[in-house]
């Protein structure tokens, strides 16, 4: 089974979809133009030269028209795929995404669907506030939008080509540090998991949450760039006979609340780790959901590990303070044992 | 609106009654039938289960306090409920317990219920709860001071199980005062039987020094100590004190001849085989009494200064000594029982009397008194009268010793008997002729067929 990197099993989960589907079409900044990157990080490259300029569409750089072009594709019957370039720009297609793409299907009492895609690359990596941000927990906050977040190649194709087959909106966030892209877009401090790819068909169901690493103590969820750290904080304390459970979402709507729960019905703590800043992230609502299903199962407060409630900084030293590292999540599991 | 806790008017001979321990504290949440406090009444400890539902607030009375029966002691407050302020309700608490899970500082504003409040994790209280502890005693080593689940596995690791004994060791080691939990500790996971509690009483040469006696007691110099009488012995002084001044004992003592009482009894066993009860020579003897007894009415009446009462059935007091003191629980109709229901009752009561639960009605209603010093060596004694009650018979040790029986010398199996009898309401003459009946039985116990 070939090993690839997450930005090489998103275009061969596209690839598949393009040979798949012919309803299913490309489209965003810079993906397709001849001598680029194929998109900024590498995830469309070749992909205009297979399946050619009209199903891999190059778009002027205008977000609120790309929400607009997508939308009005998918009602009328198509599947689009949409390349956000960085997640920061989704707040440009702010009302066509929560007023129309999340609303269609309610307001037309399902005569309406709107199957498409939203790319939305995430995570500080020394670009300025604007291009740093994680904002998935804005668009868990919208009811008919769906929100996924692979973490692995292997979730990666497979959640990317459920998203693709699926009749609502998915926004799909992708971290820049997991891609694995190569050359002139590589990124410095990048973790860029490899791993086994099946060449064949296959997805993984949206809703679905995964555990990482069985353990006994304490629960920590987390995901995409946060989850490689809780792992990495885990294996630090399975060294002083902490044995931590971690546990990977993959999906942020529709949340895998059963998993969770069996988890800290087991550990009887929970700490949750996010990159967003801390103040009603997607972690609140973990805790949250917790507090209210898990509650004689708790033997410690539920602790959010987040970045602080401000922009995240330019200054990489800053940056690097911003985002939560090994060390807080660490110190934050001692401190509920 | 809150709930009053009274104290209930659980003796018909005292006026307040010594409230012992709160089972709960105050904040904690209590249904309605759960164990709220212990109180102590006419020789006995008793459970009051708690009247209502809700969280217990304003605990008025602090344990070891005497209390007036039907007063209040506590309230109960439904969920989201609170007193109000003004409330004369919101007198202060007993000090909090010191222990790991103790209050913080700067919580003041609180109401003292809340701020006394035990933190535990939800996680540990579902575990005390699942376990029937409280976690009043449990330290805590969780964050922010909690007591978490560990901490009530390590406690509950504590707590003593029960070591299982033998009925026998179970009554000899009560008779002589040996801690079979000490036992059990030694000889882990076996039963308990007679050999080892002999083996202890031999092992026992020094009694217990005065000060583990005498939890309460005061270095006074030159080694002695002094010590106020714990509630269930300040109860058996008056009431023994007040039996000596009203009544006129009297003790006959008769020494009778067993040996076919004994052999009653063997061959009774011996057809039990293993089944329960196995009647002891108590039963044997609460037979006898309560058959002479419907003989000889008087003897089974009470007499309250005026007026003699003459009941129809004979309700007879078994004592037993406990470690909190004599107490003297009834079994009711005792003259219509069989010898197995009479062993059944007196295993029942005994147990409960161990543990200190028996009811006011399992103490009340006594009309003759039944006393057994035997099992600790002793032959003859001055047994006094329970009042209202008229008499009160002691059985002393069964030995062999050497007795005139058919004409001849012989070792047979001897007793004595020692009838206490009030003389304002009966003359010895009859006192003698009622313990000739018993006697009789106890020389031709066949004779309760006839």
């Amino acid at each position: 089974m070939p090993e690839l990197s997450i930005a090489e099993a998103l275009r061969e989960a596209l690839r598949e979809e393009l040979h798949r589907d012919p309803r299913v079409f490309l489209l965003g900044e810079d993906i397709g133009v001849p001598g680029g990157f194929g998109g900024a990080f590498t995830v469309t490259l070749g992909l205009a030269e297979e399946f050619g300029r009209d199903r891999v569409r190059d778009t002027p750089i205008s977000e609120a028209g790309i929400a607009g072009v997508a939308i009005g594709a998918a009602i009328c019957g198509m599947r689009p795929v949409a390349d956000v370039q960085y997640s920061d720009f989704l707040f440009n297609m702010m009302d066509q995404l929560v007023n129309q793409a999340a609303k269609l299907r309610y307001m037309s009492g399902g005569t309406l669907t709107v199957p498409m895609v939203m790319r939305a690359p995430v995570g500080a990596t020394a670009r300025g506030a604007q291009h740093a941000q994680s904002p998935e927990a804005f668009f868990t906050h919208v009811p008919g939008l769906k929100v996924v977040a692979p973490a692995t190649a292997y979730d990666a194709k497979g959640l990317l080509k459920a998203a693709i087959r699926d009749d609502n909106p998915v926004l799909v966030f992708e971290h820049k540090l997991l891609y694995g892209s190569k050359g002139a877009r590589s990124e410095k401090g990048a973790v860029s998991p490899r791993g086994e790819v099946p060449a064949d068909d296959y997805i993984v169901p949206i809703g679905q949450g995964i555990v990482r690493r069985p353990g006994t103590d304490v629960t920590i969820v987390a995901s995409l760039l946060m989850l490689y750290r809780a792992l990495q904080a885990a294996e630090e304390l399975a060294a002083d006979g902490i044995d931590v459970e971690v546990i990977d979402p993959r999906t942020l709507v529709p949340l895998d609340t059963a998993l969770i729960l069996r988890s800290v019905q087991k550990t009887g703590r929970l700490v949750i780790v996010e990159e967003d800043n801390l103040t009603n992230g997607w972690g609140a609502e973990v805790a949250a959901l917790m507090a209210d299903d898990a509650f004689v199962w708790l033997d410690a407060p539920i602790k959010r590990v987040a970045a602080p409630d401000t922009p995240p900084p330019f200054a990489p030293i800053l940056e690097q303070a911003y985002v939560p590292s090994v060390t807080r999540i660490v110190d934050t599991v001692r401190s509920i044992l | 609106m809150p709930f009053e806790v009274l104290m209930p008017p659980l003796s018909q001979t005292l006026d307040t009654l010594v409230l012992v321990e709160w089972l709960k504290r105050t904040g904690d949440e209590i249904r309605k039938g759960e164990p709220l406090f212990l109180v102590e009444s006419d020789k006995a400890t008793l459970e009051v289960e708690s009247p209502a539902t809700g969280t217990l607030q304003a605990i008025l009375a602090e344990p070891g306090s005497e209390v007036r029966v039907k007063t209040p002691i506590a309230h109960i407050i439904e969920l989201g409920e609170s007193l109000p302020a003004a409330s004369p309700l919101r007198i202060p608490v007993a000090t909090p317990p010191v222990t790991g899970a103790s209050s913080d500082a700067g919580l003041d504003w609180l109401p003292p219920a809340r701020a006394q409040r035990i933190k535990a994790s939800p996680r540990a209280r579902a575990r005390a709860q699942a376990a029937g502890v409280g976690l009043a005693a449990v330290p805590a080593s969780g964050p922010q001071g909690m007591i978490v689940e560990r901490d009530v596995t390590a406690y509950l690791a504590t707590l003593p199980t029960p070591p299982r004994v033998s009925p026998v060791a179970r009554r000899m080691a009560t008779a002589e005062g040996i801690d079979v939990a000490a036992i059990a500790q030694a000889k882990p996971g076996r039963r308990i039987q007679r050999a080892d509690i002999v083996d202890a009483v031999a092992g026992a040469q020094k009694p217990a020094p005065a000060e583990a006696q005498f939890g309460n007691a005061d270095a006074v110099g030159g080694g002695a100590l002094r010590a106020a009488l714990d509630p269930t012995r300040r109860v058996i002084a008056a009431r023994l004190q007040a039996s000596h001044q009203a009544s006129v004992p009297v003790t006959l003592m008769r020494e009778v001849d067993a040996t076919a009482l004994v052999e009653l009894r063997t061959t009774i066993l011996a057809d039990l085989g293993d089944q329960a009860p196995r009647p002891s020579y108590t039963d044997l003897f609460a037979l006898i009494v309560a058959r002479c007894l419907l003989q000889h009415p008087t003897m089974n009446g009470t007499f309250d200064g005026e007026m003699l009462m003459i009941p129809e059935h004979v309700q007879l007091a078994l004592a037993v000594d406990t470690p909190r003191g004599l107490v003297a629980p009834v079994i009711p109709g005792a003259d219509q029982c069989s010898l197995l229901t009479l062993a059944n009752k007196r295993v029942e009561l005994t147990a409960a009397a161990l543990a200190s639960q028996l009811t006011p009605a399992q103490l009340g209603g006594g009309t003759f008194t039944l006393t057994n010093l035997g099992a600790l060596g002793v032959d003859a004694f001055t047994p006094v009268i329970n009042p209202p009650q008229i008499a009160i018979l002691g059985t002393g040790r069964i030995r062999p010793a050497p007795a005139v029986f058919g004409g001849q010398l012989a070792i047979r199996q001897m007793m004595m008997l020692s009838l206490t009898f009030d003389h304002r309401v009966v003359d010895g003459a009859p006192a003698a002729r009622f313990l000739g009946a018993v006697a009789e039985f106890v020389e031709k116990p066949f004779r309760v067929w006839y």
